[in-house]
């Protein structure tokens, strides 16, 4: 397995002392402020492509109908998918799930899925018999730091985006309209979770980063990841070992991610009436409903 | 079966009958099996652990894959911490048979791994293994924190230098995320059914410090209820350090009792001079 | 579940004193003994002071709530169980001293105390020992740490190009390099290329040998030897391992790890090599066959020579059964020796080996029997301490 090189002793040691006894990031960044990030849609609903600074993640959702699990026949069936190729790094092989992407796909389910963001009690469409199966791939295209919460932003953009065909039910019989036939319809969203990852330097853990890098996150002794959405609720904490950190530090960290994930909010609200306006706009659908209406009157 | 929280704003009792900040009885033993370097038998109520640790050692030619990362590889600096963890299937009411790949158990390896190589000196150890095994013979409630006491007992056990004890809790919440309720109480210690119906937490402190080793919160909870559930379980992990401290002391004592260890200086002989 | 529940007795802003001192009860460990129970414990708080460390109700006040219970110092730990005082034992993350006279040895770390000082704290579950200003602490258990001088009995766990891997039970594996080992063909010559092509004719994987520790690595990797007529390759016997002198147990270090042992009911003379290691050896007596035409000239050097062609054989001699009973009896004792908490030595070993002799006389199978675990090696060890 070709290893990472990991950072000289003296990059570590420049890397620190600028961290701790300047108070400087490497990259220039204030200690808590993300590089720039982007959203862009595919042409297809369901496609978000983000990049925070040099990590790009692009998450695709789509849906099929297939049979509920038997133990939940009336919920929908929702999965997460990861995938971290040599393509975003070369320590990461295929078929070979190394830690850190059982660790981010276990962190988005916990985000994503735990915190029932996806109603998935709406993808049911015949109790026990059909239901929705939605699927979010989510691709590491670049690897500089800081997956978790760019992968997170992708999935919950992904997935807001997405829009699933229209079905309806009439004596029994299940109907599932194209495009063409009928406008598709949005997903049950219910809230939307987004994760703020801290990372810590120092003996202590004393000094805290938002948003770092690849040769940042080589060197911190430990991280945190708090996804939360607007309304103030914690969907999730992981802290999973490293050097312990005062428990009141994790207090303030928690209050700066709350206010982080609001702008996130805002950002992906703003992209998504931008992308919905587009799309009007470019009088493909309203070409298509027109049809549809001539066809019915 | 839902779990009546009404009931608990009336006499201030859990569903077994404890108040909010009362731990559930928590037994220990440490070198219970001969052939390892350290082990130990936990139970936290009735969520019940066996841990066995073996080495620092060095792997033989053969290196074997090594779950659960840790810092290292074979020829690092510091020792590798492998944690594996089996959790029988006759452990909880639904027996469920989890995979080797299944993606909880990595992440609870992974977890107690670099929980445990933060609080080690590994670097006293280059191109070593620890390789800690837990199995869960019983599962009720707070399965990483008892898992993570586990492992800190069993290391105490086998000598490997640490800085302090690793001691783990769980604290929660009364009343769900849905009900904005303020005068929600915080709990210590939660059990199954507290954990399916109620927000909570996992916290791991370092010694009887305030600092969080581990902070792993899995449901659904308002930002304003943290600090108190974080305070609730930093305490807890404290009282939980105590016992486990006791026990270590009790076995220590026992053998010097038995003559297996001859007596050191004491502290208090030491600072009279 | 629906819960009955009494009528109220308790209200919400009653203080949950008098809950207290059920609490302690209740988080208390099986093991812990009743003397620590009584509330009129006299002077400093005691560890089982439960009560003294829950928490608050709610932690609301903003972020000094949780930081206010940081600095609750360790209480001093001077409670008593059975006339041995607690503190006769350290633990991890205990304070020792923050007095700056001492210096810090080894299973103990430097931590910031309060106002910049520095205290040595234990790392280790062990008994604080003391050499002149040094300060250290010895574990209950752990793993053996070589010192030069240590006789070890070892396994071959990997044949490398010039030096074999060794497991010696400690936290890394020992060399033994091919130059430290005496090559066969008599007087110390140096080691040829052919040596190394041969490598495994000496030691292959799985042999067992008894060595020396002769140097030892910046990182506690020791370096062993076999240059002696004691050292090499072991064979006629079983190998068994205990606890080693990491702590606690087992083998001790003292004045003779080998010795011959006269064995009872013909057993014949039968090796003892008790490894500092933990692993112990215990074989037939094999004289070195000295041919007769080299008995009149026994300069050391020939008796190498001539010894050295058997050195490295990897066949057993023939063993009489009742040299293997004695060696199994021997076994059963440092066993039993083990299994009851004793240390192993040669004056352990002896005196429990004559009582093994002496309880198979009694015993229903007559000499014959040989077993000594449960209760026979409970009464053997009781014989030891009595004496």
């Amino acid at each position: 397995m070709p290893r990472e090189a990991e950072p000289s002793a003296n990059e570590k040691a420049f890397l620190l002392k600028a961290l701790q006894d300047e108070q400087i990031r490497l990259d220039g960044r204030e200690f808590d402020q993300y590089r720039p990030l982007e959203l862009t849609f595919g042409d297809e609903y369901g496609v978000a492509n983000v990049s925070l600074g040099k990590t790009k993640i692009l998450a695709k959702a789509s849906a099929e109908v297939t049979v509920p699990f038997a133990d939940r026949p009336l919920d929908g069936i929702f999965t997460i998918a990861t995938e971290l190729s040599p393509m975003a790094a070369p320590h990461f092989e295929v078929n070979r799930p190394t830690e850190t992407e059982v660790l981010l796909s276990r962190l988005l389910e916990k985000t994503v899925r735990r915190s029932g963001a996806l109603d998935t009690e709406s993808l049911c469409l015949v109790a026990g018999q059909k239901c929705w199966s939605v699927r979010v791939d989510v691709h590491v295209l670049s690897h500089d730091g800081n997956l978790t919460d760019a992968a997170c932003f992708a999935v919950v953009a992904a997935l807001r985006h997405f829009r699933k065909p229209d079905t309806s039910m009439e004596n029994g019989v299940l109907t599932v309209y194209t495009p063409a036939e009928r406008e598709p319809v949005p997903l049950g969203w219910l809230h939307s979770p987004f994760c703020v990852t801290w990372s810590f330097f120092g003996d202590e853990g004393e000094t805290a980063l938002l948003d770092a890098d690849w040769m940042e996150e080589q060197v911190r002794v430990a991280s945190v990841t708090i996804s939360l959405n607007r309304h103030g609720e914690i969907c999730q904490i992981a802290k999973l070992g490293g050097v312990p950190v005062e428990a009141v530090a994790l207090l303030q960290c928690t209050s700066v991610a709350l206010t982080k994930v609001k702008e996130f909010s805002t950002y992906l609200d703003g992209k998504l009436a931008e992308d919905a306006k587009r799309r009007d706009k470019g009088g493909f659908m309203a070409e298509l409903r027109a049809e549809n209406d001539r066809i019915v009157g | 079966m839902p779990l009546d929280t009404s009931a608990y704003s009336l006499a201030l009792l859990r569903v077994d009958g404890r108040r909010w900040n009362e731990l559930r009885r928590i037994h220990a033993q440490i070198r219970t099996q001969a052939a390892a370097d350290g082990s130990s038998y936990l139970e936290m109520g009735h969520t019940k652990v066996m841990c066995v640790v073996n080495g620092p050692s060095e792997p033989g030619p053969r290196r074997g894959a090594t779950s659960g990362g840790g810092s290292g590889g074979g020829q690092s600096k510091n020792a590798e911490v492998a944690v594996n963890i089996v959790i029988a299937g006759f452990s909880s009411v639904d027996r469920k048979r989890r995979g080797r790949g299944d993606k909880h158990i990595l992440e609870l390896q992974s977890t107690i791994s670099q929980a445990l190589a933060a609080s080690l000196h590994t670097h006293l150890f280059p191109h070593s293994t620890i390789n800690i095994s837990l199995h869960v013979l019983s599962q009720d409630g707070s399965l990483l924190a008892a898992l993570i006491n586990a492992a800190t007992l069993a290391c105490v056990d086998a000598g490997i230098p640490m800085t302090d004890y690793v001691a783990a809790c769980t604290a929660g919440s009364t009343s769900t995320y849905a009900a904005n309720d303020e005068g929600a109480d915080p709990l210590l210690d939660m059990n199954h059914q507290e954990e399916q119906e109620l927000p909570g937490l996992t916290v791991a402190t370092l010694g009887d410090s305030d600092r969080v080793a581990v902070l792993v919160c899995e449901s659904r909870v308002q930002v304003s209820r943290l600090e108190g559930m974080l305070a609730v379980g930093v305490d807890g992990c404290k009282q939980v350090r105590e016992i486990l401290d006791r026990v270590v002391r009790e076995k220590g004592i026992k053998m010097i009792q038995e003559g297996t260890v001859e007596r050191g200086v004491g502290l208090n002989d030491m600072e009279l001079d | 579940m629906p819960i009955t529940i009494l009528p109220p007795k308790a209200f919400r802003d009653q203080p949950p004193r008098h809950s207290l001192n059920h609490d302690s009860d209740d988080v208390m460990s099986d093991a812990t003994s009743d003397s620590e129970d009584s509330d009129s414990q006299p002077g400093g708080v005691s560890l089982d002071g439960g009560a003294t460390i829950h928490p608050r109700k709610r932690h609301r006040s903003g972020a000094g709530a949780a930081a206010s219970s940081t600095f609750t110092k360790r209480p001093k730990t001077n409670a008593a169980i059975n006339s041995i005082p607690r503190s006769a034992i350290v633990t991890p993350g205990e304070r020792i001293t923050t007095d700056p006279q001492w210096m810090r040895g080894h299973g103990t770390y430097l931590s910031s105390a309060s106002l910049g000082e520095q205290a040595i704290t234990s790392s280790l579950a062990g008994i604080v020992t003391r050499t002149n200003k040094l300060l250290s602490v010895r574990p209950l258990r752990a793993r053996y740490t070589p010192e030069v001088g240590d006789l070890v009995v070892g396994r071959i766990v990997e044949v490398q190009a010039k030096r074999w891997r060794v497991d010696v039970g400690s936290t890394q594996l020992a060399a033994l390099p091919l130059s430290a080992i005496n090559l066969p063909g008599g007087i110390l010559r140096k080691r040829t290329e052919t040596d190394e092509l041969q490598i495994r004719t000496f030691f292959a994987e799985g042999d067992l040998v008894v060595a020396e520790v002769q140097q030892l690595f910046q990182d506690g990797g020791a370096v062993l030897h076999t240059r002696s007529l004691k050292y090499g390759k072991l064979r006629n016997g079983v190998f068994m391992a205990v606890s080693g002198t990491g702590g606690g147990g087992g083998v001790v270090r003292s004045r003779r790890q080998v010795w011959t042992l006269e064995s009872a009911n013909n057993g014949g003379p039968i090796d003892v090599i008790l490894g500092v290691n933990g692993y112990v050896w215990i074989s037939k007596h094999v004289e070195p066959v000295v041919p007769e035409e080299a008995k009149g000239q026994t300069g050391i050097t020939n008796l190498e020579e001539v010894v050295s062609a058997t050195m490295y054989s990897s066949q057993n001699d023939r063993i009489e059964p009742e040299t293997m009973r004695e060696i199994a009896r021997i076994r059963g004792v440092v066993t039993a020796l083990v299994e009851n908490g004793l240390r192993v030595d040669e004056d352990m070993v002896t005196k429990g080996y004559n009582e093994a002799v002496e309880l198979a006389l009694v015993s229903a199978d007559g000499p014959e029997d040989v077993y000594l675990g449960g209760e026979r090696g409970e009464q053997l060890a009781a014989a030891l301490t009595a004496v």
